[in-house]
């Protein structure tokens, strides 16, 4: 056994700070901080996210029955699968999801509810919604103007909750929605609008 | 010591894998140790660190010269201990929790009164407390006194009205304003209406159909 | 309902009991990097840590009604994890050490600094490896987890006392084998 001072252990538990210990023995702590240290940096490793996510939603035992009623139901767009022996699932939901969306949308989770973004930018190429909800990721919710009457709408589901933004016109001009109710400083000399989510079901 | 002269070879900072692979790329890279630094401060000090991120990222994608965005996430990290004290002051016990935290800044932020918070926090001793606070920054933010909104909405609370409905106690009394009222009598009528505020229109199934998804943003 | 920072762990569990399965996905992505830590400096195996955590985090989202304080749900999860790890070091067989912790092949692109330290980490992980389970558990949580006696007691369920001892012992047998490989 390989005792060392107890001094050591008494400033790696705290106890005592490390300039009441002798030179000789900061060696060893430094050494073992070190190797802390080492230990305590990130495991480059891959987000298990989907894997357990799909174990979560994989189907109980009887396999048969369970299988066939989860092909007849419709699931929600976010529905992820990513383990090689779902592909066969994972391909028909995604057949599914399009089939039904097409029908009745996206099904809505409870705690889920819809924000409807609006703008009027009568010359605008492209018009994006840019927030706390896509970590401010531009260009990834895009507004449209199907009838081209300058009069840009995108309608989101999104986690109960509220959230700041601004539009993006033509992937370079940041402007707050002024059709908003509620308007908050963005700490750089600009505002932002917020949106308050609320459920859509009770 | 061999051992030593590796070990002094140390220096890449241990930051949190997941914070960093959120900001890397998305903010000016001389800007990310200082920001990553002060997440770690957050959670060292029992904070959310989600709104400094958020803010961030907001900085980068606004294409903010460095030092403002760490100016900005510095004053959130300020905002962010006010409202813990805030929390405390008023009678939460630790440990604090961060959605109050965060709910707490969010109304300083929109500027209602620290006295008016402590007094909604103290009256409201069981969070989640977002709602009401969302409700009373609504009104202060139309002009309505902070202490008749913040007396408004808890007697909404203390007659059953409970989270999401709250806004609708706030959204009826600036109709009332709307319709030529001033605001202590669009408080008062509100008050008598309580609590029967009228709720939210539902979303029309064209609403639904048409809506979709964003990109799911990174993971915290 | 929460404002723009995420929501907190009460607030996930209560949803996720409330049948939004997909909450639990905040969850993971708020534990998963230190658990994944944790579970590889206690198997010695990255690939056997994502088996033993994603193991975890699915009985977790099973058991998730009996995780009783909800605002602790962290230390909730390390005790789930703890466990899955000491099962597979169980399963495992005496002197079977995972081939995956050969020291990284580093780009010869990388700086002299970098290489050094991956050395560095493959001879200390090693030598956490060498470790019985019990000390190696208790100075991973102490020492790379940061826990403080008390949360590793509710981790753990062991006494304050016991950890102490396996974190000192622990210390005394790294710091050999270090002194050793210099």
């Amino acid at each position: 056994m390989n005792t060392i001072d107890p001094r050591i252990h008494q400033v790696l538990d705290g106890e005592l700070a490390v300039d009441a210990l002798p030179a000789e023995l900061r060696d060893a702590t430094e050494a073992i901080r070190a190797a802390a240290d080492l230990l305590a940096a990130p495991v480059p490793v891959r987000s298990l996210e989907s894997r357990v996510m799909a174990e979560i939603h994989r189907p109980a035992p009887s396999l048969a029955r369970r299988v066939s009623a989860w092909l007849a139901t419709p699931h929600a767009i976010t529905f992820r699968v990513r383990p090689v022996w779902s592909l066969a699932f994972a391909a028909a939901a995604a057949v599914l999801t399009l089939f039904y969306a097409r029908d009745v949308g996206p099904q809505l989770g409870e705690h889920e509810g819809i924000a409807q973004f609006v703008g009027r930018f009568p010359d605008a190429r492209s018009v994006h919604v840019v927030g706390t909800f896509n970590d401010w990721r531009p260009g990834t919710i895009a507004l449209q103007d199907l009838d081209n009457d300058g009069v840009w709408t995108a309608t989101v589901v999104l986690p109960a909750g509220t959230y700041e933004y601004m539009f993006v016109v033509d992937g370079e001009r940041w402007v707050p929605d002024h059709l908003a109710d509620r308007l908050v400083a963005d700490d750089f000399g600009r505002e932002n609008s917020v949106v308050i989510v609320r459920p859509v079901h009770r | 010591m061999r051992l030593w002269a590796v070990l002094a070879l140390l220096g890449m900072p241990l930051t949190a894998q997941s914070v960093q692979s959120r900001l890397e790329g998305r903010i000016p890279s001389d800007a990310l140790p200082v920001v990553d630094s002060l997440v770690q401060v957050a959670l060292h000090e029992g904070l959310p660190s989600e709104p400094l991120v958020q803010k961030a990222l907001e900085g980068g994608a606004k294409q903010v010269p460095s030092p403002r965005i760490v100016a900005a996430v510095q004053a959130s990290l300020a905002q962010l201990r006010d409202a813990q004290e805030l929390l405390v002051r008023a009678g939460d016990q630790p440990p604090i929790r961060a959605g109050e935290v965060t709910t707490v800044a969010w109304a300083l932020r929109r500027k209602v009164p620290p006295s008016t918070v402590e007094h909604v926090v103290a009256e409201l001793p069981h969070p989640p407390r977002a709602a009401a606070i969302h409700a009373i920054a609504d009104l202060v933010a139309h002009g309505f006194d902070p202490d008749s909104s913040a007396g408004l909405i808890i007697a909404a609370v203390h007659d059953g009205l409970q989270r999401d409905r709250l806004l609708d106690v706030s959204t009826a009394a600036l109709h009332e304003v709307q319709r030529g009222r001033t605001r202590d009598e669009a408080i008062g009528v509100v008050r008598q209406q309580l609590p029967n505020v009228p709720g939210p229109p539902k979303p029309e199934r064209g609403t639904i159909t048409r809506a979709h998804r964003p990109d799911t943003p990174s993971p915290p | 309902m929460d404002v723009i920072g995420a929501p907190s762990d009460a607030e996930i569990v209560a949803r996720v009991l409330g049948g939004d399965a997909e909450a639990f996905g905040f969850v993971i992505r708020r534990y998963e990097a230190g658990l994944l830590r944790f579970a590889t400096r206690m198997l010695g195996s990255r690939d056997a840590a994502a088996d033993a955590v994603a193991e975890g985090l699915v009985r977790a989202y099973r058991h998730l009604a009996s995780c009783r304080e909800p605002d602790r749900l962290r230390t909730w999860l390390y005790r789930i994890v703890t466990n899955r790890c000491k099962s597979h070091l169980a399963r495992r067989s005496v002197g079977d050490v995972p081939l995956d912790e050969a020291p990284p092949v580093a780009d010869p692109a990388d700086g002299e600094a970098e290489l050094e330290r991956a050395e560095q980490l493959a001879l200390v992980q090693r030598a956490l490896t060498g470790l019985s389970p019990d000390k190696r558990e208790a100075f991973v949580l102490k020492h790379v987890e940061g826990l403080s006696y008390e949360e590793m007691a509710a981790i753990t369920g062991e006494r304050i006392p016991t950890l102490k001892m396996r974190v000192h012992r622990a210390r005394e047998a790294l710091l050999k084998v270090l002194e050793d490989h210099t």
